[in-house]
């Protein structure tokens, strides 16, 4: 038995058993008492600088939603990028470990650039996200993909190609293209809502 | 100053009016789902459009991608961001549609137009370049400095254009608010015009 299928193999059922244990949670009945629970938080957030902020200078809000959407987009390139070439849909005259490597440099920036304008854009309007069920399913789309990068996609990949089955290596990249379409929707979606 | 005569603003106030009394642009404005899926559409493709362009770039300004051959990238990574460009252009038209005297009078909207022909024009200077600058220096880091101007502005118009994009859906400037001048004027407000 190949070191892969001993160790990854197992470790990527682990975390798609977490995820699937933490989305049996939050739809569940036990949901009402971490909800419950949470609002203190939210509370504060809207009394934190960026929560006065962004209640207050509809200009300032406008603007960091705007970056929030340029961070997605590049998000979105490292991920359609980074996939298409697991797919062999794109850029298959290059070496596809040097393709992932260098995409997952921007998708860890993007990351970072729509999490804090996320977070700014959050404490604006807390208490009303609080009450969307669209920002619950957003939040646990998000949870799952950065679990699948760092759990699965990542630490599968770093083996190398050669020693994974094809199959897997596709299944790995729609997997990872839908649940990053399903954080941008979601996210989209919460606009709609409230 | 407002515009009384027949200008350009009161042909673009006639023609949106004109639209605005087709039925499908009625029932595209007032269809809840209709309107957010293509509204979400538009917004999603950009993140293949823009996505793809800012790889291409990031890579000109040797920020991404360094070990893989410039022209390379930018050739595999046109037909996905083109159908991309694409989706957000058939879903732009319908959003214009759905509200169009509204949209034509908005000052964002106006300001995207502009910096979408420049980003247009940019991308074809670009390109032109790109074709005339040869393979001698695609697999180094950056490129070459004129080409670096056209991905560095392409970054700072799309990055104005979703910014402006973003600022249509809040009215501080809309012709029912009466803004003061210039704006009134540059935003295409007329005296005594019906507000939509």
């Amino acid at each position: 038995m190949s070191a892969l299928a001993k160790y990854y193999y197992p470790r990527s059922l682990a975390v798609i058993a977490l995820l699937g244990a933490g989305l049996w949670l939050a739809l569940g009945e036990t949901r009402l008492v971490w909800w419950s629970a949470l609002l203190p938080l939210f509370e504060w957030m809207e009394s934190t600088v960026f929560g006065v902020i962004g209640q207050t200078w509809g200009a300032a809000f406008a603007t960091v939603q705007a970056i929030h959407l340029l961070g997605m987009a590049l998000l979105g390139g490292s991920v359609v990028v980074a996939d298409g070439r697991l797919l062999g849909l794109l850029l298959t005259d290059s070496p596809a470990s040097e393709v992932q490597d260098q995409c997952h440099r921007l998708f860890i920036w993007a990351l970072f650039l729509t999490i804090a304008t996320g977070i700014f854009m959050a404490c604006g309007v807390a208490i009303k996200i609080y009450y969307l069920n669209v920002f619950w399913y957003k939040m646990l789309a998000l949870s799952g993909g950065v679990a699948f990068v760092y759990g699965i996609r990542r630490p599968l990949l770093r083996q190398g190609l050669d020693s994974i089955h094809p199959r897997i290596v596709k299944l790995v990249a729609v997997a990872s293209l839908m649940l990053w379409f399903t954080v941008a929707a979601t996210g989209r979606w919460i606009g709609f809502s409230g | 100053m407002f515009v009384n005569s027949m200008s350009v603003n009161q042909m673009i106030y006639d023609f949106a009016v004109w639209l605005d009394t087709h039925s499908p642009s009625t029932a595209l404005h007032e269809s809840f789902y209709m309107y957010n899926w293509i509204e979400s559409t538009h917004v999603l493709a950009l993140m293949i459009s823009l996505g793809m362009l800012f790889l291409i770039d990031l890579r000109m300004l040797g920020l991404a991608l360094p070990d893989i051959p410039a022209s390379t990238l930018a050739q595999r990574l046109s037909l996905p961001m083109l159908a991309g460009f694409g989706v957000m252009f058939v879903t732009g038209l319908m959003l214009f549609y759905a509200i169009p005297v509204r949209t034509s009078q908005s000052l964002w909207f106006r300001i995207k137009i502009i910096l979408l022909i420049a980003a247009a024009i940019n991308a074809w200077l670009f390109h032109r370049r790109l074709r005339a600058a040869g393979a001698d220096w695609d697999t180094m880091r950056k490129a070459p400095r004129p080409l670096q101007w056209g991905a560095g502005l392409s970054l700072l118009f799309w990055a104005l254009i979703v910014i402006c994009g973003r600022l249509i859906a809040y009215d501080w400037f809309d012709c029912r608010t009466s803004p003061i001048e210039p704006i009134a004027s540059v935003a295409g407000c007329l005296i005594d015009q019906a507000q939509f």
